[in-house]
């Protein structure tokens, strides 16, 4: 048998202890301990960016970080971005802006977003294709995540 | 202008909301009581004969609950393409590719799986690989398949007009070689399969299907299982580009594993996994020799196609077919030679992949268009409307066009671009290429099929809702087909509830694929509505003591002319027909078609069974780098006729994203091969674009009314990517000079080129 380590963690709001295998990735132990599987494995090597949650204010590949790693950690993932009724002003611009199609990117992409107008409120468009560049998407050309995106920095001004 | 409530909209993807959160459940995500995990042994060699397997060891290791391998099926052949089947779920006597399924495990847990594959010992004799389709066809070559004579699995030659004819009668022939790379469907979510069979026998599987329906039917075929016992039951899918059509070995596995130990089983593809084995673009060597006139007038054309199939068939039949339909049938051209072979090589098989066979033959017609063009100093975009199909005329190849915007489509980017103006002031290094397209709007009847099916019901609170078939693969035909039932039934898409996909709880559609869902399905349900239509109003009627012609429904209430306060709602006719009349009001839609020609050729597709054809033109503006040969894309302008536009959100969509997967196919995408391995199965080095990468992309909707689609529409998803990679060389060689025939156009490859001119 494999030694585990302990892990105690916050999770949206939610604090976890868990012993987790040292083998394991934080995408792994999000989705199959905490069944958190908003969070998708796209190619679990770190180059499609579906894996992406928010650790310690910073955006990251959950497949790249194990998940001994994050003790004592704040973590948010995609289930974690509504809060109330609502939906986040994010999440509703990808909605509005027709920005999603099969949606197996779109937790990535709502979370990098997220992320991205939490460290600077107003990015260029230059910018904006910086931030994302390390999130692949197939089926929508990427243009109406763009909009997304605009759409998205206009509701966070207004809201 | 037509007076819609719906059609027409641009109406929010019904499923954005459960996406946006991230409860969306996809295939991957399904965890049931005591499931196992499966993974697949498969093979490192390219080309050899099995000696032995041993799996004594791998079902000795603790936490291993099954080893299958083909000792373990019927033996059974498949294919997309029954009477050409030659994959067997597991190979018994040889392995094809690097990738070919040798065995499969069940486990506790996934490191296990993977810790007994590594127990398997299997004996191979290795034999001489095949990796090049010219080599493979020579006379005395290695046999892939041994039950076959050649390593050419279809061949087929046709004729339409006079050829030599028609070259003799040309002022101009000009001959060129065309040749196209291998591409990965890339849909982020890999293939993934959950099957729970218990002892009775009875199967349920959740799969990532782009053809829920014909995946059960040929799982019941394969594995010799009454088809009353199957159910198939998609939840979301991740994409698919036709990577999803096809019975995966990963099904069967599945499938045998969870029988043999009773306990629910998924299988997972890793992302090298499904760049290695599943199906990828089939390769392509396509000659050309067009012969025109002084005028611009096409007079004869010839194409000799070598398609790289690959281990196996797939849907490889069935690509060349398309090949030549799109080739043969884009421009008003009389003579027209085709001859293709498909063939074997020890590599990944090709599949359907968006454009079936069509991206391989536009890449080389229209690169041919701009040579005359270039030959005859006209304006390439002159030419092809001198050469444009027209509306409500058949081909020389015999494919009836009914609805038809290809000249609107090439005057639409034309005007957008203000094409005739940037060619006047062309900036160094800059240029401008176009490329046209043709492409079912519908599917085919090609291999005698073209179902799909719908039905509709009001329950007793007057709820109304729609089971089809059809499968949304992220393309929105949840939407689509809701709006289309919903304009009939003067209600909100969003109000009616819907059942899609499940095997058991909707009739069957022959799947995602072939541009045919709106045109299909979208017929069935709106027939479905219709005939539910029929049935409320009559059934107002009754009630109310009024004539059916002088009620109308109007936002879930039927109302009478003049009237609006004499009515009844939606709910009050639920209530009574269900309590009082012991009656569920239903309607019922099918589409099949349309009728196949008795001149149809199954073999080349010669009089084509396509119900609608769509058109659309690219328009690409460039700057090359001649330091570096990188091209960078500034302006993208895709026009597309697809008949009336359901839902104008959505189809611009699927024309961004169409655009941008022909952008990668053009340029940076290839699977690159060494003696049948691939070198690049992961993203670092196989490039998608990225949201960095892109240009300025405009969509432009063509309107025409099909007088066979729901409301007039066409298919528009899989026309998407089909001229990109021509519109972007003919913009190379505008801006530099080189004509780059081999796809793609890599910064190495333009550099070499620019160096070479």
């Amino acid at each position: 048998m494999v030694k585990k380590y302990p892990v105690r963690v916050n999770v949206n709001g939610d604090d976890y202890e868990a012993l987790v295998d040292p083998r394991k990735t934080l995408l792994q132990f999000l989705r199959e301990d905490l069944d958190l599987t908003g969070t998708k494995e796209g190619c679990d090597e770190g180059d499609c960016g579906a894996c992406s949650v928010i650790l310690n204010n910073r955006v990251v590949s959950s497949c790249l970080v194990l998940a001994v790693e994050v003790d004592n950690a704040v973590i948010e993932t995609i289930e974690g971005v509504k809060t109330g009724e609502e939906l986040h002003p994010v999440q509703q611009a990808f909605v509005d802006s027709g920005a999603i199609q099969c949606g197996f990117c779109t937790p990535g992409m709502v979370i990098t977003t997220k992320a991205m107008l939490q460290e600077m409120p107003n990015p260029s468009t230059k910018e904006v294709k910086e931030y994302l560049a390390g999130n692949l998407c197939r089926c929508t050309g990427y243009v109406k995540i763009l909009d997304a995106v605009e759409n998205a920095k206009e509701k966070l001004k207004n809201g | 202008m037509d007076n819609y409530s719906v059609i027409g909209k641009r109406i929010k993807n019904r499923d954005a909301v459960t996406k946006v959160t991230g409860k969306a459940v996809f295939a991957a995500d399904i965890k049931l009581k005591g499931m196992l995990y499966g993974k697949i042994l498969r093979s490192k060699a390219a080309h050899a004969r099995i000696l032995s397997i041993d799996v004594s060891e791998a079902r000795q290791l603790k936490g291993v609950k099954a080893v299958i391998t083909c000792e373990d099926t019927p033996l059974i052949k498949y294919s997309i393409h029954p009477l050409m089947a030659d994959k067997l779920a597991f190979e018994d006597k040889k392995v094809r590719y690097i990738g070919d399924e040798i065995a499969a495990v069940a486990a506790v847990d996934e490191a296990t799986a993977i810790k007994a594959l590594s127990l398997i010992k299997v004996d191979l004799e290795e034999l001489e690989g095949l990796f090049d389709p010219v080599e493979a066809m020579k006379e005395g070559a290695p046999k892939i398949h041994d039950h076959l004579e050649t390593n050419v699995s279809k061949h087929f030659k046709m004729d339409c007009g006079d050829i030599e004819q028609g070259f003799a009668r040309s002022d101009f022939i000009i001959e060129k070689t065309f040749t196209t790379h291998a591409q990965s469907h890339s849909s982020i979510e890999t293939h993934a399969c959950v099957a729970d069979c218990g002892l009775d026998n009875q199967v349920t599987m959740w799969v990532n299907t782009q053809a829920p329906h014909p995946l059960k039917h040929r799982i019941s075929q394969v594995l010799a299982i009454e088809p009353e016992k199957i159910r198939v039951i998609p939840p979301y899918i991740g994409g698919g580009f036709g990577s999803k059509i096809d019975l995966d070995t990963t099904h069967i596995a599945c499938v045998l594993l969870s029988k043999k130990t009773g306990r629910p089983v998924k299988i997972i593809n890793t992302r090298e996994e499904q760049f290695t084995a599943t199906r990828m673009r089939h390769p392509s060597i396509t000659e050309l020799k067009f012969g025109f006139n002084h005028d611009g007038t096409i007079v004869a054309k010839q194409a000799r196609a070598i398609i790289d199939n690959g281990a196996y068939n797939s849907h490889g039949p069935s690509v060349m077919g398309y090949h030549n339909v799109m080739f043969s049938s884009l421009y008003r051209v009389e003579n027209i030679s085709y001859e293709g072979s498909l063939v074997y090589t020890n590599k990944n098989y090709g599949g359907a992949c968006r454009g079936y066979g069509d991206p391989q033959a536009t890449f080389a017609q229209e690169t041919m268009m701009d040579m005359i063009a270039e030959k005859l100093d006209m304006d390439p975009i002159e030419l092809r409307l001198k050469n444009s199909n027209h509306p409500d005329e058949k081909t020389a190849n015999a494919v009836e066009i009914t609805s038809c915007g290809l000249t609107e489509t090439l005057e639409a980017v034309k005007k957008a671009s203000n094409w005739s103006e940037k060619k006047k002031t062309k900036k160094k290094y800059r240029g401008l290429g176009v490329a046209s397209m043709i492409y079912t709007g519908g599917g085919s009847r090609g291999s005698g099929f073209n179902y799909s099916g719908a039905t509709m019901k009001m329950d007793a609170s007057g709820t109304i809702f729609l089971n089809t078939g059809a499968t949304d693969i992220g393309q929105g035909s949840n939407t689509t087909l809701t709006m289309i039932a919903a304009e009939i039934l003067g209600m909100e898409p969003e109000q009616i509830r819907l059942i899609t996909s499940d095997t058991d709880t909707t009739l069957p559609c022959m799947g995602t694929f072939g541009s045919r869902v709106t045109f299909c399905a979208g017929n069935a349900v709106s027939q479905a509505a219709l005939n539910l239509k029929e049935k409320i109003i009559a059934r107002a009627a009754d009630i109310l003591g009024e004539p059916v012609v002088r009620l109308e429904i109007k936002a879930r209430n039927v109302c009478v002319a003049q009237e609006p306060e004499k009515g009844i709602a939606f709910s009050q006719i639920g209530a009574v027909s269900y309590s009082q009349k012991q009656e569920v009001l239903t309607g019922a839609g099918y589409y099949d078609g349309p009728e196949i020609a008795k001149d149809f050729d199954p073999k080349s597709y010669y009089a084509y069974p396509g119900p609608a054809m769509s058109f659309a033109t690219h328009l690409a503006e460039v700057e090359v780098d001649p330091e570096s040969g990188r091209v960078e894309l500034i302006n993208f302008y895709a026009a597309h006729d697809s008949g009336k536009v359901i839902n104008p959100l959505l189809a611009e969509g699927q024309i961004e994203g169409g655009a941008v997967m022909g952008f990668g196919w053009a340029l940076t995408e290839e699977l690159k091969f060494e003696n049948g391995r691939i070198l690049n199965p992961n993203f670092h080095d196989y490039k998608l674009f990225s949201i960095k990468d892109i240009p300025q992309i405009t969509p432009i909707l063509v309107e025409t009314i099909d007088p066979n689609g729901p409301f007039g529409a066409k298919g528009l998803g899989e026309c998407a990517m089909v001229s990109t990679a021509p519109a972007i060389l003919n913009a190379i060689c505008d801006a530099v000079g080189v004509r780059i025939c081999d796809l793609p156009a890599t910064s190495e490859k333009v550099f070499n080129h620019i160096k070479l001119k």
